[in-house]
């Protein structure tokens, strides 16, 4: 048993476009290598526009989309080498996703404990006796209860509140990995903060690993330990989260961080010609 | 002192639907006075189901049933021309809308047609107001696309062939083109990169400084209102809470609700822990009695859960709706 959680090795995903006269190559993602430990719980964050391949390598380490070049390997073991129910249930136990839209994550038909259900039942494989309480114990580790949500359907629920229904869900397994794709780009800035503290919770007390896949610095500078900065599906810099982010190198984590708009800097406004 | 560009007095718009006998009201916009001057940039911010979107809907008479407007007036003025929208006739209305009175719209993606070129798009909205010919309409369109730094190739474009930033542009470009005096943009750059949201809201801010037109911003997002607007409205849960220059709201935010949006903005360089908001967002279809902030305001008082705080003059520019930052607005 090594003590590599996951580990990405030179990874690359290309896609083919186009139709059968005008094809050509798209390499969303090119030669990525990044490794996680067991010992030392972290928050890995990795930054990019849209188009940069974040996306991408998150379907990769979740085993949804099978790597083109290089090898992904969870706990020593190469993702692609994963055949069969048992083993692929295995995998889903021990690395669990978060989407960006909590709206189209769950079916707006579907009562949301349903979810929660199904998943204590088929990924967790617990008895039907303890389903409930396994529902219950993830919920209250994100400010929730069962008796809050029973029964409800997700348009009754706020965004924040359905974000959090969704890592819920992800906890049930008590995985050892959360891939967290964009979990608050899609939720109002001010449920935001709570949604990302409950993150640094996770790995603070239940000492889970996070990959947060943003493209907000801001929320990135909070709580991340260790980032990637990706374009056009290379990375461009890496390192500890507070040092590139404080004084980024490449020419274009500089672009990126000149353009978050900061709550204390005001740029240059029009001279109002009369006040209300 | 001119007049200011745009009065809204006491406005009050529910929704109301009976259906099988059971009434629903739904208080999405509850008493709202407001005023933006000419050449300004008022920006509202708030939560999604704050009523937000429904107040633009009001300002821009664009009501449809279940929608209603119980009380209070929107009074625009166009260069001296006053136009009470919800007492001036349907035909006015049409000759105000995208002439005088134009909406920069959320997702792009969605306000130009697939199926047509984006030529198609500008002729529809646009040909009858500025009303020349054609050749003198495409001539118009060219050189409005020029000022804001598109290639007028944009124009036999199809929308997927543009990418969501242009997209964005073309629709301001679009709203803009009949230089509008009074423009509201509603959440333009939300669904955009941070690169590609720092272009769009430079082209927002030019455009608006060569029109000289007044603009409504709205967004949840309060860094975007931190670096455009002259002045920001608080709205929580279907009323504005607070008002005032956008910087001195930043500095110094009156209501526990702006103090806590405030507060809980994350920075670059700052990894403090910050406390988010307990609790949720009200129905407004039964919101909380007295003040609607009370359930989850960490200072609230007896006197917040009986009575609803009225909009004081705390300051010159500065109104607030609270018991605790206006004390003499107590019962």
């Amino acid at each position: 048993m090594s003590a590599t959680l996951i580990e990405v090795a030179e990874v690359g995903r290309t896609y083919a476009m186009g139709g059968l006269f005008s094809r050509h190559r798209v390499r969303a993602v090119d030669s990525v290598s990044f490794a996680m430990e067991t010992a030392r719980p972290e928050i890995f964050t990795i930054i990019g526009e849209s188009g940069s391949g974040k996306t991408t390598l998150a379907r990769m380490i979740l085993n949804m989309v099978a790597p083109t070049e290089g090898a992904i390997r969870f706990r020593g073991t190469d993702l692609s080498t994963i055949r069969g129910a048992e083993a692929r249930l295995k995998f889903m136990r021990a690395v669990q996703p978060i989407f960006q839209n909590p709206f189209e994550a769950f079916n707006p038909l579907k009562r949301v404990d349903r979810y929660l259900f199904m998943t204590a039942r088929r990924v967790a494989g617990l008895p039907e006796g303890e389903v409930e309480g396994a529902a219950d114990t993830a919920l209250r580790n994100v400010g929730l209860s069962l008796a809050e949500i029973r029964g409800r359907f997700p348009h009754e629920l706020s965004g924040g509140q359905l974000q959090r229904v969704a890592i819920a869900r992800a906890l049930i397994p008590s995985p050892a990995l959360i891939v967290a794709d964009e979990p608050v780009s899609m939720i109002d800035a001010s449920l935001r903060i709570s949604v990302v503290n409950l993150l640094r919770r996770l790995r603070d007390e239940m000492g889970m690993s996070i990959i947060y896949i943003t493209h907000d610095l801001a929320t990135a500078y909070y709580i991340s330990d260790r980032i990637i900065i990706m374009r056009k599906g290379q990375v461009v810099e890496s390192g500890d989260a507070r040092t590139v982010l404080d004084r980024p190198q490449h020419p274009y984590s500089i672009a990126l961080k000149a353009a978050v708009l900061s709550p204390d800097g005001t740029n240059e406004k029009t001279e109002v010609t009369s006040h209300a | 002192m001119t007049a200011p560009a745009l009065s809204v007095t006491g406005l009050r718009a529910y929704y109301r639907t009976s259906h099988f006998g059971v009434e629903r009201e739904v208080k999405a916009v509850d008493d709202i006075d407001f005023q933006v001057g000419v050449n300004e940039i008022y920006g509202i911010a708030g939560e999604s189901s704050c009523g937000k979107s429904t107040l633009i809907k009001t300002i821009a008479a664009a009501i449809r049933p279940p929608l209603k407007v119980l009380a209070g007036s929107v009074v625009f003025n166009f260069g001296g021309r006053a136009v009470d929208v919800y007492r001036a006739g349907e035909r006015e209305i049409d000759g105000i809308r995208w002439r005088h009175l134009s909406y920069i719209m959320q997702g792009s993606m969605n306000v130009l047609n697939p199926v047509r070129r984006v030529r198609n798009s500008f002729v529809d909205f646009a040909f009858r107001h500025i009303g020349r010919s054609t050749a003198e309409f495409t001539r118009v369109v060219v050189d409005h696309l020029k000022r804001l730094h598109l290639e007028p190739e944009v124009l036999d474009a199809y929308p997927h062939q543009l990418s969501g930033g242009m997209r964005q542009r073309v629709a301001i470009a679009l709203a803009t083109v009949c230089r509008p005096e009074f423009i509201i943009a509603d959440e333009p750059t939300t669904a955009l990169d941070v690169i590609v949201q720092k272009g769009v809201l430079a082209m927002i801010r030019d455009v608006q400084r060569e029109i000289g037109s007044s603009l409504i911003f709205v967004t949840h997002d309060l860094a975007v209102h931190a670096n455009l607007c002259h002045r920001l409205g608080i709205m929580y849960a279907g009323r504005l809470v607070e008002e005032g220059p956008t910087s001195e709201v930043f500095r110094q935010p009156l209501h526990p609700y702006t103090q806590h949006l405030v507060s809980s903005l994350p920075r670059i360089g700052d990894a403090e822990p910050k406390k988010g908001l307990e609790g949720a967002p009200p129905s407004l279809a039964d919101p909380p009695s007295g003040c609607r902030f009370h359930p989850r305001c960490p200072v609230a008082m007896d006197v917040c859960r009986g009575n609803v705080p009225p909009m004081v003059t705390v300051a010159p520019g500065r109104r607030v709706a609270c018991f605790v930052a206006a004390p003499e607005s107590r019962p």
